[in-house]
């Protein structure tokens, strides 16, 4: 039962003052194993804060975070699935599955989470699933304003994991749930 | 059924033999045994297998619903709801009652709980550590404590929980053992050969019937001949039984059974805590407020500690005024006692042993008669099994009693209690508490005032205390030893003679050899030393006020070796004063100058004195050091007390004459007191020797204590003096300090206030002494010198003229302070 947040695309302070407080009193420390972020923070206090609610911290390099140190793409492996996290300006067209597609069978992961996008996604797709967290302040992205602050639980359990959707709609956070299977044997080649 | 007709009889015969030897039969079933006394399986000799059977399936199939019930699944949806409400049921929920929440609640409390258990037992860590036994642990107490919110989780659970399931584990290998021996038994073969009364269902299967014989015939004869069970030990014969698969209840119903050992111990454990069929509920100990229904309204184990205390009192007084005096509060220690049943205290095995008689205690409650609703208010005493609880911890507290009554230090007092230790005799313990028990059981206990409010708030009535000596109350059947009162008790009551007898009282009595008083005065000042002699314990208390008189008499009276020893003593001091005054000034570290200044007087004196330790008539410097230290203690408290009354009201330099005189008059009153000299000098020349003795002694201890102050070693005994001393120089306000060396405490609390009065009375009391015993001097010095006659010293002779000015001198100056004091 191990607990991974999803969470991107705060850009903060640039776009975006804080995080919801909804989502802030959601998010306490000692509940979540790990943090990947997607990128975007900007500046180190996010990083810190971030850093405050689990120590195992994995994040990737945006186009506007401020420390240039993070990595473009970042692979680890969480019980049975291996994660890739990539902040996804870098994937043309921004958003589309089959690009992203081949980032995924490019990095060999099972769950691939990007962001750029500003808006929450969660494709299965050939045995793997691609994850987009949304923006977790609603920052507005480079296409669109309409953006509803969202970030991304995921319960790790054995073969299985269980995707939780926070969505901040209309004053009030919704929760979604999705659930993955993973199957025991690997994933087909293409 | 047939079955169970056929068994009834084997178990009863068991269970006869059983009861012959109370709980011998199941010695080696402990789990059985334990069941049993707490009341989770019925008692074996009015009982059929069948019940037990069914007791045990209904007891686990319970914490299998327990279980069920309170181990949470987050991923399975609540209350078997298909779509759960995800607004509540995510992970990051706040609702505390959303799965998830609990799921996180319980992984918080399984943290705290592993803390504990990766720590248990590391001794016998093959078992408590492995994995499974862990797992089981957990679960257990995670189960029970979800269970009982109201405790929660507090360390020490994990402790009590830890034999329970260990003598259960042993029951299941000795049943594994003797599956080995005696596997046919166990086996359901109908092979012709071997044919089981006890088992109706005949299953015969041809082909096992073939493999068997081979195998028989094959077999290296490692089980035993074929036997019907009535053959065998009735041990083995229920140990078949009770772990014989048969019956309505099947697998859930064998009662030694591997599988169900986390059921079982959880069944236990829950019966422990909560105290079933009246025996001691466990979880109070661990409950920080009152339980409903106590008479006090402190803690449950707070109450049990002053119960223990008070039982020790009343067994034991001097020991317990011994542990109260130094402030060790009984919860210290008995905390963990009581909390953990000895489970600290003990290693495995003698553990299990204490516990086996403690759960076999009748735990019946007791009827309390009327009267003694006043009495006893103490909870723990209204069973015979809280009764044998609190024994054994006194018999333990008993057990070191001489280590505990040597020391003055509380931490060092603790220490001992707290490490308990190892190789003890362990039956004795056991015995001791069982007597101790029948004791506490009696009215006696309820009748003597409880002194639990003492123990309590001990601190402030340091003084008062001792106007309730516990040896008043005791009632007759008490005392399993008779043991003196402590020393500073001793002290008080000659004081407080010794105040009647200066206000007129006259009566004579004859000296009763002193020796051993001396010996014995000295023994119970050495309580830093190893061991009290109990011996001389006996002696004399009534000797010191009745001799104090006497010598009162006998001085009034007196001539002889006085003056020719008074001037002996002052000559030889008056070339040494100086010295001692520079010494005194140079010791004037602190600003507690007084007291170094008497100090220094009277080593002034005492250097009068020591003249006269050379001569025969008085015993070896060495001697009446001890022995003068003696009378330094017996007299410190005077002395210490004029100190301190001088420190009041005088300067500095007049201080310093005075305290020399001050001294030589307190030492008669420490003469009086003092009576037995290692002294054959006849009765004459007693007091006076006595009074020099005393004057010797008194200075070459605060000698000792000032050097002592230089950084020189102290003997033993001026170590407690100095103890004494420094108590009161450290004490803010003048009478804390008097009251503190009053009453003898090496670590009073200042509690000024409370003794002015006392002290006042007490000085006052002294001032008069003094007087007296400066007119008794003067009277001395007035008459001729020349007598003494039988046992005198040569050296007197030769000094006799010119220690009498000095002494004159010292006299008058004595005089004043003694008005002083009498106006206080």
């Amino acid at each position: 039962m191990v607990l991974v947040l999803a969470i991107g695309d705060l850009h903060i302070p640039h776009r975006a003052a804080d995080l919801p407080p909804k989502f802030k009193s959601m998010l306490v420390p000692g509940k979540i194993q790990h943090i990947i972020c997607t990128g975007n923070l900007c500046i180190k206090e996010v990083h810190d804060y971030l850093k405050s609610l689990c120590p195992d911290l994995h994040i990737t390099r945006g186009e506007y975070d401020e420390d240039s140190r993070y990595p473009e793409t970042k692979t680890l492996t969480i019980g049975q699935f291996k994660l890739g996290i990539c902040h996804g300006h870098q994937v043309i067209p921004w958003g589309d599955l089959d690009s992203l597609a081949m980032l995924q069978r490019q990095l060999d992961v099972d769950i691939l989470i990007t962001g750029h996008t500003h808006q929450f996604k969660a494709y299965k797709h050939e045995g793997g699933v691609v994850i987009n967290p949304g923006s977790a302040t609603g920052a507005y992205s480079s296409f669109t304003y309409d953006v509803n602050p969202s970030f991304v639980l995921m319960d790790i359990d054995g073969l299985r994991v269980v995707v939780y959707v926070y969505e901040l709609i209309d004053g009030e956070v919704k929760v979604d749930k999705i659930d993955f299977k993973k199957t025991a044997t690997t994933r087909s080649s293409h | 059924m047939s079955p169970a007709a056929i068994e009834r009889p084997m178990l009863e015969s068991a269970c006869s033999k059983s009861s012959d030897e109370s709980r011998r039969s199941f010695a080696n079933l402990r789990g059985v045994q334990w069941r049993t006394d707490l009341g989770i399986l019925p008692p074996l000799s009015s009982s059929t297998i069948d019940d037990l059977r069914k007791v045990t399936a209904d007891s686990r199939r319970r914490y299998a619903c327990l279980r069920r019930h309170l181990l949470v699944d987050p991923h399975l949806p609540k209350d078997g709801s298909n779509s759960p409400n995800l607004a509540i049921d995510n992970p990051l929920s706040q609702n505390p009652d959303s799965t998830w929440g609990r799921f996180f609640r319980n992984a918080e409390l399984e943290k705290t709980v592993d803390q504990d258990l990766s720590r248990l037992y590391p001794e016998h860590g093959n078992y408590f550590q492995s994995t499974g036994c862990q797992g089981m642990l957990r679960r257990i107490l995670l189960l029970w404590c979800l269970r009982h919110p109201e405790y929660g989780y507090r360390q020490g659970m994990h402790e009590l929980l830890a034999p329970l399931l260990y003598v259960l584990h042993v029951d299941v290998e000795r049943l594994s053992e003797v599956r080995k021996e005696y596997e046919d038994h166990f086996t359901d073969k109908f092979d012709g050969l071997s044919f089981q009364e006890n088992d109706l269902r005949y299953n015969f299967d041809f082909k096992k019937y073939l493999d068997s014989m081979e195998d028989e015939i094959g077999s290296h004869g490692n089980a035993t001949k074929v036997r019907s069970l009535d053959e065998l030990d009735p041990e083995i014969q229920t140990i078949v039984l009770l772990s014989d698969a048969y019956g309505a209840e099947g697998e859930l119903g064998i009662v030694l059974s591997e599988k169900f050992m986390e059921h079982d111990a959880y069944c236990m454990f829950d019966a422990l805590m909560n105290g079933a069929h009246g025996a001691v509920a466990m979880a109070d100990f661990f409950s920080p407020s009152p339980v409903g229904g106590s008479h006090s309204g402190l803690p449950p184990v707070i109450e049990a500690s002053a119960a223990l205390y008070h039982l020790l009192s009343v067994v034991d007084s001097s020991l317990h005024s011994h542990l109260v005096e130094l402030g060790v509060e009984p919860q210290y220690f008995a905390l963990r006692w009581l909390r953990v049943l000895f489970g600290r205290e003990f290693s495995l095995e003698n553990l299990l042993l204490i516990w086996d008689e403690i759960f076999a205690a009748d735990k019946n409650k007791l009827e309390k008669g009327a009267g003694d609703d006043t009495g006893s208010t103490f909870g723990i005493f209204s069973s015979p099994q809280g009764a044998l609880i609190s024994a054994f911890a006194v018999s333990m507290i008993l057990y070191l009693r001489s280590s505990l009554l040597s020391t003055e230090n509380a931490t060092i007092c603790l220490q001992r209690l707290l490490k308990f230790p190892e190789n003890i005799d362990l039956r004795k313990l056991i015995g001791k508490a069982k007597s101790l028990q029948a004791l506490a059981l009696g009215p006696s206990i309820s009748s003597s005032s409880p002194r639990c409010g003492g123990a309590y708030n001990h601190s402030k009535s340091m003084v008062v205390r001792s106007h309730t000596l516990p040896s008043d109350s005791i009632s007759p059947k008490t005392p399993l030893n008779m043991v003196p009162d402590s020393y500073w008790e001793e002290k008080w009551r000659v004081l407080h003679k010794a105040a009647e007898q200066r206000n007129g009282s006259s009566g004579k009595q004859n000296p009763t050899p002193k020796k051993g008083w001396t010996e014995k005065v000295r023994l119970s000042l050495s309580r830093t030393a190893s061991d009290p002699s109990p011996a001389k314990a006996g002696c004399g208390n009534d000797h010191k006020p009745s001799v104090r008189r006497r010598l009162l008499e006998d001085l009034s009276q007196e001539l002889g070796l006085d003056e020719d020893t008074e001037k002996a003593g002052c000559d030889e001091v008056s070339g040494q004063k100086d010295h001692i005054c520079k010494v005194v000034e140079v010791e004037n570290q602190d600003g507690v100058n007084n007291d170094f200044t008497c100090v220094a007087e009277e080593r002034c004196l005492s250097g009068i004195a020591g003249s006269e330790e050379n001569s025969s008539l008085f015993s070896d410097p060495s001697s009446p050091l001890s022995g003068a230290n003696n009378h330094e203690n017996d007299s410190e408290k005077s002395s210490v007390a004029s100190n301190s009354s001088i420190d009041e009201t005088d300067d500095h330099p007049e201080a310093n004459h005075e305290d020399t005189t001050l001294p030589v008059s307190h030492l008669p009153n420490n003469a009086t007191l003092n009576s037995g000299d290692n002294n054959e000098a006849t009765g004459k020349s007693l007091a006076v020797p006595k009074e020099r003795k005393l004057l010797s002694g008194k200075f070459q201890w605060f000698w000792k204590f000032g050097r002592s102050n230089d950084g020189e070693e102290t003997s033993e005994k001026g170590n407690g003096a100095l103890d004494v001393t420094k108590s009161a120089n450290d004490a803010g306000s003048q009478s804390s300090t008097v009251c503190s060396s009053v009453d003898g405490s090496c670590y009073s609390s200042t509690t000024g206030d409370l003794v002015d009065q006392n002290m006042m009375g007490s000085l006052r009391n002294l001032g008069h002494s003094m007087l007296e015993h400066i007119q008794v001097i003067e009277s001395v010095f007035q008459q001729d010198r020349v007598q003494v006659g039988s046992s005198d010293n040569f050296s007197k002779n030769v000094l006799v003229g010119k220690g009498q000015v000095t002494a004159m001198t010292a006299l008058k100056e004595l005089r004043k302070i003694s008005n002083l004091l009498s106006e206080m």
